[in-house]
């Protein structure tokens, strides 16, 4: 062979089983198109190519400056008909690639993801230097000095300024839609609810994910763009939606996210020491006092679920078990952020459903529970959980924190906006909704999903509020 | 001659084959046979050049005669290769064919030990030892012929079960043919065009399925189950229920009744995109004609007459509410099974929305549009509005290829995808067609011609899947959103509908039809035929065939001609209407019998009955394939396991461990999967440590626990115990015996304080050679860590066994 012992060498990159699995990839494609990052770079990151890469060239991509640019968000995963872990497999090149000393592909990565819009707050939330030991803290620091060099670029189109824009909520969606808007010459003022903006990264996501001066930095930035940032304004209660229109704005996007939280439906569930994760996590973050039983269970197999078992364990919760009806395999959290529950103590129960809070004195003494098994695939995709018989058992627990999933709020939309299956309805490619001129984007359209779908559902918002003010046609059509 | 033979003392001719360099160029031939001289009861011993040619044959032949040998051994290949050729030569010179044996020194020694000519020499000398040994202990045997019964039972009326009938009852036979749905057609009947040829599919069947109807030799039994099958080849003994249509054949479709009938539900034959009433047929061309009533849904319920608006309606009389169920007994004397296949339910995808979005329909609910005899009329109208679309796409490989539907390729669904896109191009020529796709499989005669077709004629190939499928709520147009993946670009493509091309996959029932037939299955699901080469449509039990998609996924032309071949194969065995069985099952030893029931009860193919009464354990030897796994079971030494017996497989181990034991590996492999897995290693050259002796036994199930004990017991260092992956076994499940006995056989010798990893068992397909050298690698590293002490406390633990 040419490359002599370049096979021994890909077997110490990748661990075999990994490799034959992914020869199995046929390259249909689906990775990348599922790929926001794809979108958002296109066409400098393909994850398919670079997944093929993994098995023709290791040595080469790890230089790869692609290598770097992944977001975890797991959506070539979730499609993926032979089931890769695109992630992961890039993951373990990462890690030779900093213990060779490459980073110059690191360094080109950087200065890709600079564009990104929420550029630090990506970061922290979705690209995760640190899992390959390389300093979080001090790449942010560089990302922020691009940025603001960047901003300093004047490009603002004069036709722009007289056509005011609302964006309703302050998340990752919100925000960036603002950024984008307001780099191009449009006057943005952004309604938020709470009182300070940010949305569910302030609001549920713990500090040890995104440091608060990550967040506000970014704001801060924004607001040095000229956008104006009005926290405590609730659309639909301190300003109604036909105001906005009557206050001159000419586009509205709605970026409100999904901060309802599912109730399981049990017996029991108004009992003191039953709480909801979100709820728990702003209390938290706002550094409001919160009492916590010693042992916490807690309901769901998602990141909030995850993040409240943590946070339950970093506040004085002497145990904190997460409760999930189906296995590992289906946890819609991020495989290595339940890795990383684990080492901290987070005990996981598997196959497990609550039945009944168990209370006493009106307090919160325990969770009855009934073992699951899997059955056939229902309508996610994914096996559906089947009570067994007779397997019931209880759980002595103080605080049971319920974390089951979250839908939006969205009662304060007016009757023309149509929805779907309780979540606003838009036009796929141009987030436009059933009323002229409103668009909406992020978890409100989607349902909980990661920040960098949400910095994608605002790029994609921005650029059609941007048509549809300077009246050019929409491409995808109307509503 | 026979009788004399089994009462002489042996007299063995040993015949070592150089196979030209093949096994001389390792293995030194002359000290081989010079070495079998020495043996026991060894008469002559020669060595040559190529013990397989004519002359090669011709000296065992006058050998035979002239030094009056009574049992032969040839040292050369694998017996899979040339056992027949040798036990056909000893039947010449007038010696019973069962008084020969093979020791395989080619591909078990001198092909995967070349660069190690000492050791492999000395194991040349220990495998022919043990086929000394053994041949010492064979007995004569006559195969028994048992008759068949010259009547064909077919399951299933699709294409391939018509084709099989119609053959067969051509041919003279008689067949009863059973279909569960009220009409035969199966898939075909659904179809609207073949390819490559275009032709109506219907009107090719039609006049098939009514050759059926009236063949003399063919008994219809429509809406019918089959719910029982038993006996063996050349006997069966099948059950079945004719269930009542409630409609006598006095019918004559004349349609008056459907017309009155109040009750109306989705028919199943459009896919729920047209109805049916109560009282209906399935579709125009229905084989048999007559109608029948859906008491599921009629209002008629059991005891209760509610409406008798189709009694009235009927001229001829032909309703009757009393019809009651029909039991049948048939008697047959081969069956095949042609039991067809489903499609794959694309529901679970979410991505691409199918039953959420009106416009995405699936590949055979696109078949039932574009007939005439559809619900739309022919007309391709898409669900949302009844419109023709200004533009579809179709999407490959839904379902198959793929760990969330099936690992295989479907394979008739590209071309399908392709004579749908000329269908559409051929009427609606303006209507712009997307196709998406992996890779298109255009494999087959005049296939890659209609693929050239569909590009000259505008088509569009697009290489690289949806990511995903999202509508646009106001025109229900779908915009498809995914990645060109050889112009490395990301595509969103708006369409007005999307057929998603469905694989194929086994029936959901099929369990049952494999229990009932005792088959086989492929890790796919589908049946597993006897061999993929040489007997491609028998299945692993006698007198059973297979044919259609029950077997894999295949178009219509595979289909006609498996079925035409499971036809022939059935027709050979009833044209010579005996058959004879390998002497390898088992007898029974009525004294020793202690009438226990293990044996019956872990035997795959129900052989065995236990008649308490008569205190008698009774062996169909027409029904059993040889596999041993009661002889391994039974306890009280019962059962005589011909041509594996105890004695004789014992009299190999010991013939094996005579010389330094405890640097010895014992490995017992199934005929079928890891001893044919290690000629392949063989064959391929893979090299592995030279201490490894390999026994024979036809299944991993025939392997006793006291072999392993035996072989422990006489200082061995380590034993391998190999068989067909589960589920792949050739005696259907035998080898789950074999799991369950080495894993009791670890706990004992956990319990004894032998070292359970000198007990090691392996699951090996006949490609894997690669896992048996790696395995005998794996076990030779844990040998040489082996102290003396551990080897006696085995010998202790595990003597007297």
């Amino acid at each position: 062979m040419a490359s002599g012992g370049s096979d021994s060498m890909k077997i110490a990159l990748i661990p075999k089983e990994i490799r034959e699995k992914t020869k199995s990839c046929f390259e249909c494609g689906i990775c990348t198109a599922s790929c926001p990052m794809a979108e958002l770079l296109q066409p400098h990151y393909n994850p398919r190519i670079l997944l093929q890469k993994t098995l023709t060239e290791p040595e080469k991509t790890l230089n790869e400056d692609t290598l770097w640019l992944c977001a975890w968000c797991y959506k070539c995963y979730e499609r993926c008909p032979q089931g890769l872990k695109p992630p992961e497999i890039f993951q373990l090149l990462k890690n030779e690639a900093v213990k060779r000393g490459f980073l110059e592909g690191f360094e080109r990565a950087v200065s890709k993801i600079a564009d990104v819009p929420l550029s630090v707050i990506s970061l922290y939330t979705c690209f995760h230097p640190e899992r390959a030991n390389i300093s979080v803290e001090k790449v942010a620091e560089a990302l922020q000095k691009a940025a603001i060099i960047e901003e300093q670029i004047p490009g603002k189109a004069e036709a722009n300024q007289r056509k005011k824009i609302a964006i309703v909520g302050s998340g990752p969606a919100g925000l960036t839609a603002a950024c984008e808007l307001a780099k191009a010459g449009y006057p943005v003022t952004v309604f938020e609810a709470l009182p300070q903006p940010g949305g569910m990264l302030g609001k549920s996501m713990p500090a040890y994910r995104l440091p608060r001066k990550a967040l506000e930095s970014e704001i801060q930035l924004l607001e040095d763009l000229g956008v104006n940032m009005r926290v405590n304004q609730k659309v639909g209660k301190d300003v109604s939606f036909e105001q906005l229109w009557r206050n001159g704005y000419k586009a509205v996007f709605v970026a409100t996210g999904a901060h309802k939280s599912r109730r399981v439906g049990i017996e029991g569930e108004d009992t003191k020491g039953v709480v909801d994760a979100l709820e728990f996590l702003w209390k938290i973050n706002m550094k409001e006092k919160i009492t916590l039983g010693r042992k916490v269970g807690i309901i769901g197999g998602g990141n909030v679920a995850v993040d409240a078992a943590r946070t339950a364990l970093e506040y004085g919760a002497r145990e904190a078990t997460i409760l999930y009806r189906r296995s590992r395999e289906e946890m819609p959290a991020n495989p290595w952020e339940v890795n990383e529950a684990e080492e901290d103590g987070v005990k996981l129960e598997f196959l497990v459903a609550p039945s009944k809070i168990m209370v006493k004195d009106g307090k919160t003494t325990g969770l009855e529970c009934i073992r699951m098994e899997l059955g056939e695939l229902d309508e996610t995709g994914r096996r559906t959980p089947i009570p067994v018989e007779g397997s019931e058992f209880s759980v002595e627990l103080d605080t049971v924190i319920v974390a089951i999933g979250e839908e939006p709020e969205t009662s304060f939309l007016p009757r023309e906006i149509e929805l779907d299956r309780g979540r606003v309805a838009v036009n796929p490619i141009t987030m436009e909704t059933s009323m002229k001129g409103v668009f909406a984007g992020g978890d409100v359209v989607t349902g909980s999903a990661t920040v960098i779908e949400a910095v994608l559902a605002g790029i994609r918002a921005a650029s059609s509020i941007n048509q549809y003010l300077t009246k050019l046609k929409l491409e995808g059509g109307a509503y | 001659m026979t009788e004399k033979e089994a009462e002489e003392a042996p007299r063995i001719g040993v015949y070592v084959c150089h196979c030209g360099l093949n096994i001389a160029g390792t293995v030194n031939c002359e000290a081989v046979a010079r070495f079998a001289a020495t043996l026991p009861n060894v008469a002559i011993s020669k060595d040559d050049r190529y013990t397989c040619s004519d002359q090669g044959q011709e000296l065992i032949k006058n050998d035979i005669k002239e030094h009056n040998l009574n049992r032969v051994v040839v040292a050369s290949c694998s017996p899979r290769l040339h056992e027949s050729t040798f036990r056909k030569a000893c039947e010449d010179a007038g010696l019973n064919k069962y008084l020969f044996e093979m020791a395989n020194i080619r591909e078990q020694c001198s092909w995967v030990h070349i660069h190690d000519k000492e050791a492999a020499t000395e194991k040349a000398k220990d495998l022919v030892r043990a086929a000394v040994a053994k041949v010492a202990l064979l007995e004569p045997a006559i195969e028994t012929e048992v008759p068949i019964t010259r009547n064909a039972l077919v399951i299933g009326g699709g294409v391939a079960g018509i084709q099989s009938a119609l053959d067969l009852a051509d041919t003279g036979y008689k067949v009863y043919l059973v279909e569960k749905e009220p009409s035969i057609g199966g898939r075909m009947a659904q179809i609207d065009k073949t390819f490559p040829t275009m032709d109506c599919s219907i009107c090719i069947l039609a006049p098939k399925m009514s050759d059926v109807g009236h063949h003399p030799n063919i008994v219809l039994l429509a809406n019918s189950e089959v719910q029982e099958v038993k006996g063996y080849i050349g006997n069966f003994k099948a059950k079945v229920l004719k269930k009542p249509r409630y409609v006598t054949d006095e019918c004559s479709a004349c349609n008056d009744c459907t017309e009155v009938c109040p009750v109306t539900v989705p028919n199943e034959f459009d896919i729920g995109l047209a109805t049916r009433r109560a009282i209906y047929t399935p579709f125009a061309q229905a084989v048999p004609s007559t109608y029948i009533i859906d008491r599921g849904i009629c209002l008629n319920k059991e005891g209760i007459m509610a409406c008798d608006k189709c009694i009235q309606a009927c001229e001829r009389k032909a309703i009757d509410f009393d019809m009651e169920p029909e039991p049948l007994e048939l008697e047959v004397g081969t069956i095949i099974v042609a039991t067809g296949a489903e499609v794959y339910d694309p529901s679970s995808l979410t991505n691409y929305g199918y039953t959420r979005y009106q416009n995405v329909i699936t590949s055979l609910e696109f078949e039932r549009l574009i007939n005439a005899g559809g619900p739309s009329g022919g007309n391709l109208i898409r669900p949302s509005d009844r419109k023709i679309p200004e533009s579809v796409a179709f999407i490959q490989c839904v379902g198959s290829r793929s760990e969330r539907g099936n690992p295989y390729c479907s394979n008739v669904c590209c071309m399908n995808t392709i004579k749908d896109s000329l269908l559409i191009k051929e009427h609606w020529p303006d209507v712009e067609i997307h196709v998406f796709y992996v890779d298109i499989r255009a494999f087959g005669k005049g296939f890659e011609d209609l693929y050239t077709r569909a590009k000259e004629e505008g088509v569009i190939f697009t290489r690289g899947l949806p990511a995903e499928i999202v509508e646009d709520r106001k025109t229900h147009n779908l915009w498809l959103i995914g990645e060109n993946t050889l112009q490395k670009e990301l595509y969103k493509i708006n369409v007005g509908m999307t057929i998603l091309s469905i694989g194929i996959q086994p029936c959901h029932d099929s369990d049952t039809i494999q229990r009932l037939c005792t088959l086989s299955r492929t890790l796919d699901g589908f049946f597993m035929e006897a061999h993929p080469k040489l007997r491609p449509v028998d299945a692993p039990t006698g007198g059973i065939f297979l044919a259609g998609c029950a077997e894999s996924p295949k178009d219509i032309k595979d289909s006609v001609t498996q079925a035409s071949a499971a036809a022939a194969r059935a027709g050979i065995l009833m044209a010579q209407g005996k058959v004879s069985v390998e002497a390898i099952t088992p007898k029974t030893i009525p004294e020793n019998c202690q009438l226990c029931g293990l044996c019956a009860r872990v035997c795959p193919y129900n052989a065995i009955a236990v008649d308490k009464e008569r205190k008698l354990v009774e062996v169909a030897e027409a029904a059993c394939a040889g596999c041993g796994t009661c002889g391994a079971e039974c306890q009280f030494e019962a059962l005589h396991m011909r041509h594996f017996t105890d004695a004789q497989i014992m009299s190999q181990i010991d013939a094996l461990v005579e010389e330094a034991p405890d640097e010895k590996i014992i490995a017992f492999c199934c005929n079928w999967c890891a001893y044919a897995g290690a000629d392949f290693a063989g064959v391929s050259r893979m090299q592995y440590p030279p201490n490894v002796r390999i026994i024979r036994t036809m299944c991993s199930g025939r392997v006793s626990p006291k072999f392993v004990e035996h072989a422990l017991s006489r200082g061995v260092g380590a034993v391998l115990v190999a068989g067909c992956h589960p589920g792949d076994c050739h005696y259907i499940n035998a080898n789950i015996q074999t799991r369950k006995r080495v894993e009791k056989l670890w706990k004992k010798m956990d319990r004894l304080g032998v070292d359970k990893n000198r007990l090691q068992l392996l699951w090996a397909s006949a490609a894997e050679g690669e896992k048996v050298a790696s395995k005998a690698k794996e076990m030779q590293a844990t040998l040489k860590k082996l102290t003396p002490e551990e080897v006696e406390k085995g010998k202790q633990a595990f003597a007297g066994s």
